[in-house]
């Protein structure tokens, strides 16, 4: 059976279109994908990301245990803040990428839809086989995430938010109560902008969180944004979807996230990347931008002359740039700033550039007006 | 959501419309389909020249999201393809009866534009 958003109700009544992800039927979109994704860029929208997963961790070695569970040294992160990672196999490939924060009293960890269930496991054999004291729950559904993002984003949240917003800095948290209801509030998001993002449990609590936000954004036109301007967005600013860019088993050396990785510290598939690190050659995931008209799509190839260099794992018409972007993994050697590659979309060749990510610089709206 | 049925127009059971200028038509897509699809972003026209049959790819029309076939509702050659919808498929979304036609057909055999739907008959389907 699909699993819906506590607030379905609530995307019907505002005309939403739905579609499936990862087991969920979620709004695709409301309008149009490029109204909504403009929408963001420009002002403010409003998503719920309830497909979203959820996971506690509680008990006196539960840092020890995100330790040795992802590429981060999760000493290093405080009270109150949060920490954007990856949970590695053995041989190093990437079960997924998740955000922890440390709330105080405990973490919470928010795994990819889908993902719940195979994250909280993993966590606790990794648990037993250290020994550690650690309670691992996964509360997934007993909790509905809206992300609040945009240049906007603030000031909307600000005028229904008891917590003062200058205090929480880029991926900081904090419980907060928004629109009198308790919730816990972080700077965090998948679009590249501005944003905020708010876990509300028990769901019921959450329909007249996601209605005030939307009154409280009135003046700064903000709109509900459904799962198909989500994907055009993160894939402008190059952030990786689990399903595509990891799929397969992909090292976080592959998937360009070198920058997250604290090598001083021990954890799961640490042997495998220095080894991978050492020996070079690996491919690269390369952010490739369409120099002819045309739309790449994912498991298009990519070429170099004749031979085959990679696959696309994402790929849409930028609706900022109205050109076609992507990102897949290329063959050692192939993936050159500025060179061009061929991508093969329904057996014609189109163009496309090696470019540095994000496809969208950040003052994309403020260039644009 | 009522779309936009013309009388004068027939139409195919895959969501074309045609427009009937006796052995040569006009081809697009209908108003329903424009709005299934929303923000059109992409056409792939075929060459002037190209032999078609009928039910089979005349063109591709991309949406943000997805790629859906045109099918060509008669079986004949492409007179004319609509540049303007190359540079600004949106223009479909827009206006997919008039500006935001795909191509012209010369049909080899005009029984078959007799058999394609009424308006009335495409009512009933979408």
């Amino acid at each position: 059976m699909m699993l819906r958003s506590p607030l379905h109700h609530v995307h019907e009544s505002l005309g939403a279109r739905f579609t499936e992800f990862a087991g969920f039927e979620m709004p695709l979109q409301y309008s149009s994908i490029i109204e909504e994704h403009i929408n963001v860029r420009r002002h403010v929208g409003l998503f719920d990301v309830s497909h979203m997963s959820n996971t506690w961790l509680t008990g006196e070695d539960s840092m020890d245990l995100l330790s040795l569970s992802t590429v981060t040294d999760a000493s290093k992160v405080k009270v109150n803040q949060g920490q954007y990672t990856v949970i590695l196999r053995e041989d190093g490939t990437i079960i997924d990428d998740i955000i922890f924060m440390n709330l105080g009293d405990r973490y919470m960890i928010i795994p990819n839809a889908g993902m719940s269930h195979i994250v909280a496991d993993w966590l606790s054999k990794q648990g037993k086989k250290h020994k550690l004291s650690v309670k691992v729950e996964d509360v997934s559904r007993s909790f509905v995430i809206l992300a609040i993002q945009g240049p906007k984003s603030k000031d909307t949240l600000q005028r229904i938010s008891d917590t003062d917003l200058n205090n929480v800095s880029f991926f900081n948290c904090c419980y907060a109560n928004v629109a009198d209801t308790p919730c816990i509030l972080s700077h965090t998001g998948y679009t590249g902008e501005l944003g905020y993002e708010l876990q509300i449990t028990p769901p019921d609590k959450a329909e007249r969180v996601y209605k005030a936000i939307l009154e409280a954004g009135k003046d700064y036109n903000i709109k509900p944004i459904g799962l198909g301007a989500r994907d055009t967005l993160r894939l402008e600013k190059c952030f990786m979807l689990a399903g595509n860019e990891f799929a397969g088993g992909r090292t976080p050396l592959e998937a360009g996230l070198d920058w997250v990785i604290n090598w001083d510290h021990e954890f799961t598939g640490k042997k495998q990347l220095i080894k991978q690190k050492e020996k070079g050659g690996y491919d690269r995931l390369t952010c490739l931008l369409c120099v002819d008209r045309g739309v790449p799509r994912h498991g298009c190839e990519i070429m170099k002359n004749n031979e085959k260099v990679g696959v696309v794992t994402s790929g849409t018409l930028s609706p900022c740039l109205n050109t076609g972007i992507a990102m897949g993994y290329v063959k050692h050697g192939h993936s050159v700033l500025d060179d061009v590659l061929d991508i093969v979309i329904r057996d014609k060749r189109v163009k496309a550039k090696v470019v540095k990510p994000p496809f969208v610089k950040k003052d994309w709206a403020k260039m644009n007006p | 959501m009522t779309h936009e049925v013309r009388n004068d127009l027939k139409y195919t059971e895959t969501h074309e419309w045609v427009r009937v200028k006796g052995r040569v038509i006009q081809v697009g897509i209908t108003d329903h389909a424009q709005s299934q699809l929303t923000d059109i972003v992409y056409v792939e026209l075929p060459e002037v020249g190209k032999k078609v049959k009928k039910g089979e790819e005349l063109c591709v029309v991309e949406s943000v999201k997805s790629v859906s076939d045109v099918y060509s509702p008669v079986t004949g050659t492409v007179i004319k393809v609509n540049k303007k919808v190359e540079d600004n498929p949106e223009i479909i979304n827009s206006s997919p009866y008039d500006e935001g036609w795909l191509v012209e057909i010369e049909a080899d055999n005009s029984s078959e534009i007799n058999n394609l739907l009424d308006a009335e008959k495409y009512k009933k389907i979408t």
